[in-house]
């Protein structure tokens, strides 16, 4: 018992002093265990690689060129997207927040759009926009704009209406009330939405390069498979998920915490 | 001078949950002087809040009309400084920026906004807290920091909406102290809304007793100043004016 007790406190306190590391230890059993099963034989090595052979071919992958072009060419479609979807969302959001027929009008409309799911759309897309860009550009912002939308919306009507009045009788402008106080006062939940729009695209972005792409990750798994090449298909699963979570755990989750904690508007 | 007069005014507003009218300020007429402190006290529901919105600008009247210095109130504006129960700090900024908030919306350069900030939180004794955020402070703190920044613009008149009703009692009661103070220090014009009488009594030249939306009666208080509450609690003049309101504000 006091052995465990021990390793316990070796860890925290290992983790308290190299954070990083919390991030990396939960994954060693999940790695072992690959690599037991793969080693032990329980299937056969075309159908499900180790772990050394996704790290050569990612190494060969990187080496030709192929992985960072692919990657380069997904994260600029997410990005893309993405801006577009907030230039968009946020505005929308705003109006659908501040004006009460705006929300009467747009809201219901809304609902309805987002229930239709992003590939939803991929059979009609193909057919007015053809296998390109534009297809994928509209299934991303498509996807990145409701949870933007619907947050902006949260956020301008979670600012308190006192806030809106003492900026009032301290002498600013409509305008400025929305520049000084809604926008700011909803910030953290824009940011949330767009975490979360991220999050929808990422995934969109690569189902839609499996059925769309000629290029990009989801592109790679999807010719992986054609050539039978299951390591292939492991290492663009696991790039997935490993540059989600940097994205989310290092920049978007500190984001959110740094405006919403600072000013007391979320609690934890 | 007059500076504040409110004419005949009324507000009626439509409850379409009773699928009725309902009137919330019958007929209230009240003059208020330049430099003078008014408290407006009565129970809840007495229309003191609607009044105060109306004279804030926040909410549109239905019948007679707020002047202010000769001219028709229309909307919100900067001559009318509002202190809220809810303090309403903006809580992303410093409390600096806060203070220097009214001065920046008229265009006031940065340096000279944060000296006209930084005077008016030494006369809080905030100076210490200038680069806090306001959920960094106590309760007690963030409403002289409310208080501050709308003195800080320099209004006409500073209505102060229930203000201390949501502090501690000791607190309170320190920001009671301070507040008279400022006022001899500054002389505002101040309209103060409460529900307590003590409240009302301690800090005003006049008491404004209302009841179901009308104006009951007035009250002159003519205490020294400056007042303290551990003169004033044992002080005959004292007693006597608060348990005349307080009978008027119980039979109301």
């Amino acid at each position: 018992m006091n052995v465990w007790l021990q390793c316990w406190s070796g860890y925290i306190r290992l983790t308290q002093r190299w954070p990083g590391l919390a991030a990396i230890i939960p994954f060693i059993p999940v790695v072992a265990l690959w690599t037991v099963v793969t080693e032990a034989g329980v299937f056969p090595r075309a159908f499900l690689p180790g772990p050394l052979d996704v790290v050569r071919s990612f190494v060969t992958l990187t080496y030709k060129g192929i992985l960072p072009d692919y990657l380069q060419d997904s994260l600029i479609r997410l990005l893309a997207g993405a801006a577009l979807g907030m230039a968009l969302g946020i505005p929308l959001g705003i109006l659908i927040g501040t004006s009460r027929w705006a929300h009467r009008i747009c809201w219901p409309v809304l609902l309805f759009f987002q229930a239709i799911g992003d590939i939803a759309w991929l059979p009609i897309l193909l057919i007015w926009f053809g296998f390109g860009l534009t297809t994928m550009t509209f299934v991303i912002v498509y996807t990145v704009l409701f949870p933007v939308v619907l947050n902006t919306v949260l956020g301008v009507e979670s600012v308190p209406r006192d806030l809106a009045r003492a900026a009032r009788s301290l002498g600013a402008s409509p305008a400025r009330v929305l520049w000084e106080v809604t926008l700011p006062g909803a910030l953290p939940n824009i940011i949330t939405g767009l975490r979360n729009g991220l999050g929808y695209g990422w995934r969109a972005l690569i189902a839609v390069e499996i059925i769309v792409g000629t290029s990009g990750i989801g592109f790679l798994m999807f010719d992986a498979r054609r050539a039978g090449s299951t390591t292939e298909i492991v290492l663009g699963m696991i790039i997935l998920g490993l540059l989600w979570y940097i994205v989310d755990a290092w920049i978007l989750a500190p984001l959110e915490r740094a405006t919403g904690q600072r000013w007391g508007l979320v609690t934890s | 001078m007059k500076t504040l007069s409110l004419r005949n005014l009324a507000k009626t507003y439509f409850d379409p949950y009773a699928g009725s009218h309902v009137t919330a300020v019958h007929d209230v007429s009240l003059d208020v002087q330049q430099g003078e402190f008014v408290s407006v006290v009565g129970p809840s529901g007495c229309g003191k809040t609607t009044i105060l919105n109306m004279i804030a600008g926040f909410i549109p009247y239905s019948g007679g009309e707020i002047l202010l210095d000769g001219k028709p109130v229309i909307g919100p504006g900067p001559e009318r400084g509002v202190v809220f129960q809810s303090f309403a700090l903006f809580p992303w900024k410093t409390v600096l920026d806060n203070v220097g908030f009214g001065p920046k919306m008229r265009g006031v350069p940065k340096a000279e906004r944060d000296k006209i900030a930084r005077e008016y939180l030494a006369l809080a004794g905030l100076s210490h807290a200038a680069n806090r955020y306001p959920n960094e402070l106590s309760g007690g703190m963030q409403q002289r920091v409310g208080v501050v920044r709308a003195l800080a613009n320099n209004p006409a008149v500073l209505l102060m909406d229930e203000p201390f009703a949501s502090v501690d009692a000791q607190t309170r009661m320190t920001l009671q102290e301070e507040l008279t103070r400022i006022w001899q220090e500054r002389r505002p014009t101040v309209v103060f809304i409460t529900h307590d009488v003590a409240e009302a009594v301690f800090l005003a030249n006049r008491v404004v007793v209302l009841s179901k939306g009308r104006i009951l009666d007035q009250v002159d208080v003519n205490l020294r100043r400056p007042r303290v509450w551990d003169d004033l609690v044992n002080d005959d003049e004292f007693k006597r004016l608060s348990a005349s309101v307080l009978q008027m504000v119980r039979a109301a």
